[in-house]
């Protein structure tokens, strides 16, 4: 496997890639006009929804080098506040989906506080056991959210008077979210705060002592991915117009945590193609359902033995399982992170 | 003021399960220098093999005992292949994602192969109980806190008198002096992450004792506990585990006094944040290598 897919695809001029992008986008807009089964809808949505959920994750994992293990928390604080904004208090779904991202956000802030000093092993426990904490408030504070019975009947939403209720209009909801997420993104990885968040996940010694302030950008970055997970909780919750906290347990963080290695963390691209992989196999182990989670899980053990840095990353980064001392003479190969995070 | 006195030792006795899943960690940890995410699941798997050895030999607890050691130590064996031998020079996200893998591998390959629900364990340990001036004790206390006590022992022993032990606290100190004074640190390593594992594995067993049930996702909240309690340690340190794990023990049980009982894992969680916004090195004697 010595193909360099982000490497050929950073070589193709500009207009290729615009042309590319377009091409891209029109069948994306295109596919439900031409093939407009609900099963095939369902499957795209979610495909759409584990997107913005592994890309976030990616964010915070791929991008600054923290480990967020419980990812389905944010998730479902996400879900939670869209359900519960719009079945208690009547709020229209276009308000309560950013703030479905923002409480995410607030709490993602509370959880990642007091380990921004320490290694990442603190976070990764920590995250765990928020998800899990999380999910145990949904299913005992029953007064807000309902118990174990879970929320039901959340209204659809209404987009300047019609109202989308069908999968297919669900499928432009998400495509809509998933294209300002990455667009975002890409946005947010190329500016001055994209290059602190790689420069601490290369070196973070290294960074701080270039003036980078870690604490402050690592706090950015773990808001930035539980916003972004919010947000997808929130369309998430009335598209199944149900939810329930077994929903969100720690088995859905594992599931988006195999998206994000299998396709390749740290790179804008990786995630998106985990999530098509993994939804994939998800609909083609449905007969045997049970050991969905083993194949995930014997699939993070196959990449990490034979290819750390995943299907579509780069392999001169510290993700690739080299330490980056013996990586600086290598500086310019490639679309590589460590000739980007230090070069411009 | 009964019910409060009952409670504190109800949490010494779980705090005492919790202390000997600390100590377990905080060998592995300590040993191996790099963190594990299986704890949670070799436990279960040891409390797994202490029920069907229960099952088909009788109830003898010595026998659950080195049944639960031994599986345990064979899923270390299998978890040091996997996870560890090849990637002590590697960026240390890769041991943890691929422990990260192992255990849920090993969950959801118990919960396919014994079945996702309840198990029950009952009368492994005669329902008798001892009434000690105002407050009870039951015999499964006795024998939990008689077991934890006497296995500590047991390890101080083997840490301190023992040519194995000081090759276990060479390697934890410092593994390249280690190999320069002849030690073979992969072996050692390997050794100290089935003791480790094993030490698990019988607390998972006293677990099962305990609450009279086991089930396949038991591990999740075990494993924190572990984590939680052996954070206080700085993660290596043993005493200051085994301290942590009693504490989060009488803390929990006094916390459910004034909360309902599902909120139980959330004050080991709760614990796990005082300690890391206070002292997130813990109280660990020695400051060098941390994982």
């Amino acid at each position: 496997m010595k193909m360099k897919i982000g490497a050929f695809v950073g070589k193709l001029p500009s207009w290729v890639k615009a042309l590319g992008l377009a091409i891209l986008g029109a069948a994306l807009i295109a596919l439900p006009i031409v093939y407009p089964k609900s099963y095939v809808m369902g499957v795209m949505c979610r495909i759409f929804m584990y997107m913005i959920l592994a890309g976030s994750l990616n964010v915070i994992n791929g991008y600054s080098g923290q480990f967020n293990i419980g990812h389905a928390g944010f998730y479902c604080i996400g879900a939670y506040t869209e359900a519960i904004l719009a079945t208690k208090v009547g709020l229209s779904f276009w308000i309560a989906l950013p703030l479905g991202g923002v409480m995410a956000a607030v709490i993602g802030l509370l959880v990642a506080t007091p380990t921004l000093k320490l290694r990442g092993t603190y976070l990764a426990i920590v995250t765990l056991g928020a998800s899990e904490i999380i999910r145990l408030v949904a299913l005992n504070w029953e007064g807000l959210t309902g118990g174990p019975i879970g929320i039901k009947g959340i209204p659809s939403p209404v987009l300047f008077g019609f109202k989308i209720s069908k999968s297919i209009h669900y499928y432009y909801i998400f495509l809509a979210l998933a294209a300002l997420f990455f667009f975002v993104t890409y946005r947010v990885i190329n500016s001055r705060i994209g290059r602190a968040w790689l420069s601490i996940r290369e070196d973070e010694l290294a960074a701080r002592s270039l003036g980078v302030e870690t604490r402050f950008y690592k706090a950015i970055n773990f808001m930035y991915g539980a916003f972004w997970a919010g947000i997808a909780g929130a369309a998430f919750a009335p598209y199944f117009k149900f939810i329930s906290s077994d929903m969100f347990s720690l088995d859905e963080g594992f599931n988006i945590l195999s998206m994000v290695i299998i396709g390749g963390q740290g790179t804008l691209l990786g995630p998106a193609v985990g999530s098509i992989i993994v939804n994939f196999l998800t609909e083609f182990l449905r007969p045997i359902s049970q050991f969905r989670l083993v194949v995930y899980a014997l699939l993070i053990i196959i990449m990490m033995w034979l290819r750390p840095q995943g299907l579509v990353g780069a392999s001169n980064s510290i993700l690739a399982g080299k330490k980056i001392g013996g990586n600086l003479s290598r500086r310019g190969k490639g679309g590589a992170a460590v000739a980007r995070a230090g070069g411009r | 003021m009964d019910y409060y006195l009952s409670q504190v030792i109800n949490g010494i006795c779980q705090g005492s399960i919790y202390a000997l899943m600390a100590i377990g960690y905080s060998v592995v940890v300590g040993v191996v220098g790099l963190v594990t995410f299986t704890h949670g699941e070799v436990i279960m798997l040891g409390a797994f093999a202490a029920y069907f050895a229960f099952q088909f030999f009788g109830n003898n607890l010595i026998l659950g005992i080195i049944a639960s050691f031994s599986a345990s130590a064979f899923i270390g064996i299998f978890v040091y292949k996997i996870c560890y031998e090849r990637f002590f020079d590697a960026p240390r996200h890769i041991s943890l994602l691929l422990t990260i893998g192992v255990s849920m591998l090993l969950k959801n390959l118990t919960q396919i192969l014994i079945g996702p629900n309840n198990m029950p364990l009952l009368g492994v340990v005669p329902n008798k109980f001892f009434g000690i001036g105002l407050v009870g004790v039951t015999l499964v206390q006795i024998i939990v806190i008689v077991t934890v006590i006497s296995l500590s022992l047991l390890l101080f022993l083997l840490f301190n008198k023992t040519r194995w032990g000081i090759m276990l606290r060479a390697v934890s100190q410092d593994k390249k002096a280690a190999a320069l004074m002849g030690i073979n640190v992969k072996v050692t390593s390997m050794l100290g992450n089935c003791i480790g594992s094993g030490l698990g594995g019988i607390a998972g067993m006293l677990l099962a004792i305990y609450y009279q049930t086991l089930i396949a996702t038991m591990g999740g909240s075990a494993g924190m506990k572990a984590f939680s309690a052996s954070v206080l340690g700085g993660l290596t340190d043993i005493p200051s585990a085994a301290l942590g794990g009693l504490s989060l023990g009488i803390i929990e049980n006094l916390g459910i006094t004034f909360a309902s009982a599902s909120f139980r894992d959330i004050f080991a969680f709760i614990f796990l944040l005082l300690v890391l916004l206070i002292k997130p090195e813990g109280f660990a004697r020695k400051r060098g290598v941390r994982p």
